[in-house]
């Protein structure tokens, strides 16, 4: 037992002396390498994709925030009573080099949701591990919402009382107010101070008195599409007023000053962040006495930290194999859960010959849902799924008995394909050139395609490039047929973002995501987007599904679920199945026992 | 530079280099070397005949299997045979080793003794870019130059190469320097020979030598840096096999499927040490000093 110890120290030291693919690339700038040349390369690593919000920009991950460039970032002394001496820090290995930034109302990458989310409160929030539900947050309550005379929608929110912000650097600890929330979610509708803005367009926010914030939204909206803008989620977090303005937006980004469990103690560039404890969290005191965040993009260094108990819990690896290695360890437990990403084809129906229906079927029915499961080791991590809205996750998906029903489930059928192809006068196949991005999902779901297609004589050249290359490329339209892979929080923004015609791309009015030119859903898209019952809205979205199925634009693949590994002295406080903040989510609630 | 210390007239040129050819065939190591070498080749060129299975057929149901009888070194996270991709990777280690090392050679050295030939400017401003290109470590040379020119097999190619040249600029320069001002080179010059002549007849015969010992160790080196440059992800298409690219999936199987990382190290590994055997082996046979 102390030989194996000692064999994975030495051979941890191993890993972590070589240099990982980021470090070479992040030397190289170092190196004085032209920024230009590595830029792309270096965005490459950052695993997150851009964020989702049309027109939201994400800053990159270098950029040059004020103390980014110091080592160490030391937040505010520590604060009254010193913590009972049995709490622990829970030490918590990210799958990531460093932060992007912190500010809430801009956090699209894993590393940053997560802190954000145990920094920051909304005004609801998505039940802790359960992202199918919703609860009172800084809110007293979920309103019901009302229509004014003249066709608005207005939602009223009680807040909370006693509420204390962290204190910060320039800031003492106060009661947050509606003054806060007004503040923050205009923040938030601000395109130059949010990457979520549009989310907001339409919506007004008003201060009623202290502790009662109106918001009034036009169009009216169902609960589905409007209650995640108010929820701890994107540009649902509140800021607080008073920090921002003191420290202004571009010092939040590596301090953040929040309401929530655990408060920032300091940040230390490429290497942790560390939280500590907020002892007047209004849920009570945490049973941690903080958190720490420590950035290895490395899985091997991941894994080894968290068997030699240096880590409590570690982000995993995508891979099915990898949970059941977890897993046969005695004092482990590997996490799967949601959100998934779903992992979907978009065929190009502008692009001959694919241009033929008849084609784009074919190649749905060369596609083998198993072999894209198995290259992830199939469930728990990636699961099946029949419609690019994912229906395990959000209303308006097929699932697959609806899919089967409505003769759009597809499955692997080769002599179908081939006939196919061969009505459409390609029986001798043809060639296509397709670009992938060197991460893993994506290239493995390209290189099994590769071969599906080539036994219906479709030969497809492959062309591995760096991550952010690939999605500028595919948003330049080179692609026949895209490969996305992306988590989105309602039907609403995936049918919008990727098959309402104003996103097609390049030729677009607002060139999105729409990476197959669809056009023949926009008037579904719409009507459910104002459709204020339920029921009906969800109605509508699964017309929408079927309809890209049947029109062969669209296919899902899978979704590939959150995988994380943890000691099991880690307690979260709750059942894990789903979360937002791509985590198992850390509250006042998780304890470690060592 | 010790090789052509003396004065050496052509035929001196030969019979030295027969003497080299002696004193390696005495090298047991280099011998050894040599075979293995021979070996790689006869791989790469006749790949389809040693390959037990297709190196690019899926079977996802047996993903990372274990080796066995029938898959000696295991299947990867595609069920491909490792064997018969590392079998197939040999062809691509290969033709990026031995492909960029001439292309770079020949460059280089075209570059070196242009410069000693020509002086002056011409000199100054090839061996600036040369000190310039020197001055970044190979890898990282090699990473910008792929970086702009995106990536591929080709292109891999002329990125190594141009990672390769000044070493073959900065070793040709100095003896060709050397010796354009001896007296056999002022006489040849004398009597009317022309430049081109000059330059294939005497200069470069007498730094072939060192010119060979480079590229059988620069050849080691530039398939290093193609499994590095595959490693990071630049490489060739997908699904040709490169030995980087196999090592790099399998580091996330490094504990649970160690095969598939370890056997296309393993090639790796002996395939350098084959080229820098035989480098060794060049260089003492050529060096004046060793030879009796």
């Amino acid at each position: 037992m102390k030989n194996e110890r000692a064999f994975e120290g030495w051979l941890r030291t191993l890993i972590e002396g070589r240099s990982t693919r980021r470090d070479v690339l992040r030397r190289g700038l170092l190196l004085g390498m032209g920024a230009s040349a590595v830029g792309p390369l270096l965005a490459a690593c950052q695993r997150e994709e851009p964020a989702p919000a049309p027109g939201g920009a994400t800053p990159p991950p270098e950029s040059p925030a004020p103390g980014a460039g110091t080592p160490t970032m030391t937040g505010t002394p520590e604060a009254g009573t010193p913590p009972p001496a049995e709490r622990q820090v829970l030490n918590y290995g990210a799958n990531a080099a460093d932060i992007t930034t912190l500010d809430p109302h801009f956090a699209a990458a894993t590393q940053d949701r997560n802190i954000v989310d145990m920094v920051f409160n909304a005004l609801i929030r998505y039940k802790p591990g359960d992202s199918s539900e919703f609860e009172p947050d800084l809110a007293e309550e979920i309103p019901e919402p009302e229509e004014t005379a003249d066709g608005k929608q207005v939602w009223t929110f009680t807040l909370r009382r006693g509420v204390m912000w962290h204190a910060g650097p320039q800031n003492e600890s106060y009661e947050l107010t509606a003054d806060d929330v007004v503040y923050s979610l205009q923040k938030s509708a601000n395109k130059d101070r949010s990457a979520y803005s549009a989310d907001y367009a339409g919506m007004t926010f008003e201060k009623v008195d202290d502790y009662t914030v109106r918001i009034t939204v036009d169009p009216p909206l169902s609960p589905t599409l409007f209650l995640p803008k108010v929820a701890n989620y994107n540009g649902g977090f509140i800021v607080s007023q008073r920090a921002v303005e003191a420290m202004g937006d571009e010092a939040i980004k590596t301090h953040p000053i929040g309401t929530g469990p655990f408060r920032f103690k300091s940040y230390a560039s490429k290497d942790r962040v560390e939280l500590q404890a907020n002892d007047d969290y209004f849920r009570g005191s945490p049973r941690l006495a903080g958190v720490q965040v420590r950035f290895m993009s490395d899985p091997t260094s991941r894994e080894l930290a968290l068997k030699s108990g240096e880590m409590d819990v570690v982000g995993g690896v995508a891979d099915s194999t990898w949970v059941q290695k977890i897993n046969e360890e005695p004092n482990l437990q590997a996490d799967v859960f949601g959100v998934g990403e779903v992992a979907f084809l978009n065929l190009n129906m502008a692009r001959e010959p694919l241009n033929d229906i008849r084609v784009r079927q074919a190649i749905l029915y060369a596609i083998d849902r198993e072999a894209h499961l198995a290259v992830f080791g199939g469930p728990p991590v990636a699961e099946s799924v029949f419609s690019v809205v994912p229906a395990q996750f959000m209303p308006g998906g097929l699932t697959q008995e609806e899919a089967e029903q409505a003769g759009v489930a597809y499955g692997r059928d080769l002599d179908r394909a081939r006939q196919l192809l061969a009505e459409a006068g390609l029986g001798d196949g043809f060639s296509l050139t397709l670009v992938t991005s060197e991460m893993d999902a994506y290239r493995k779901n390209y290189e099994v395609l590769q071969e599906e297609l080539r036994e219906i004589g479709i030969t497809v050249e492959l062309d591995v490039v760096d991550h952010s290359t690939m999605h500028r490329l595919i948003r330049e339209d080179v692609n026949p047929i895209v490969i996305y892979i992306a988590f989105r929080p309602n039907a609403d923004v995936y049918l919008t973002q990727f098959f309402h015609s104003d996103s097609i791309v390049v030729t677009g009015p607002r060139p999105n995501t729409n990476f197959s030119h669809y056009n023949q859903i926009d008037d579904l898209i719409e009507q459910a987007r104002v459709e204020t019952d339920p029921e009906r809205q969800e109605e509508l979205w699964k017309q929408a599904n079927i309809k890209i199925l049947q029109d062969a634009v669209g296919f899902p693949l899978h979704y590939i679920n959150q995988v994380y590994g943890r000691s099991k002295a880690v307690d979260y406080g709750h059942e894990v199945k789903s979360s937002l903040a791509l985590y198992p989510g850390f509250t006042e609630q998780t304890t470690v026992q060592r | 530079m010790m090789a052509v210390a003396r004065e050496l007239p052509v035929a001196g040129v030969r019979e030295r280099r027969w003497r080299g050819v002696q004193a390696f065939a005495r090298n047991r190591t280099a011998l050894v070397g040599l075979v293995m070498v021979a070996l790689l080749l006869l791989i790469a060129v006749a790949a389809p005949v040693f390959a037990p299975h297709s190196p690019i057929e899926q079977s996802t149901i047996h993903r990372l299997e274990p080796p066995s009888r029938e898959y000696p070194f295991g299947r990867d996270d595609f069920g491909r045979d490792i064997l018969s991709r590392v079998i197939y990777g040999t062809r691509i280690a290969l033709l990026v080793g031995l492909l960029s090392v001439a292309l770079g050679g020949i460059l280089g050295t075209a570059m070196g003794v242009v410069a000693a030939f020509r002086g002056g400017r011409t000199e100054a401003w090839l061996m600036r870019l040369t000190d310039v290109l020197l001055a970044f470590p190979d890898l990282i040379t090699g990473l910008l130059i792929l970086a702009v020119l995106g990536p591929g097999l080709w292109k891999m190619i002329i990125a190594i190469a141009l990672t390769i040249t000044p070493r073959f600029s900065r070793i040709a320069h100095g003896p060709a320097l050397s010796i354009k001002r001896r007296d056999f080179v002022e006489a040849a010059r004398a009597i009317g020979v022309g430049d081109a002549r000059i330059l294939f007849r005497h200069i470069l015969p007498n730094i072939v030598g060192e010119l060979l010992v480079l590229a059988s160790l620069w050849t080691a080196s530039a398939i290093r840096l193609e499994a590095s440059l595959s490693f990071i992800g630049l490489g060739v298409r997908p699904p040709t096999p490169t030995w980087g690219q196999m090592i790099r999936d399998g580091t996330v199987h490094l504990t649970n499927a160690p095969w598939f990382s370890l056997f296309p190290g393993l090639a790796l590994l002996l395939t350098i040490l084959a080229f820098n055997l035989v480098g060794d082996g060049l260089r003492d046979a050529l060096d004046p000093k060793t030879q009796a």
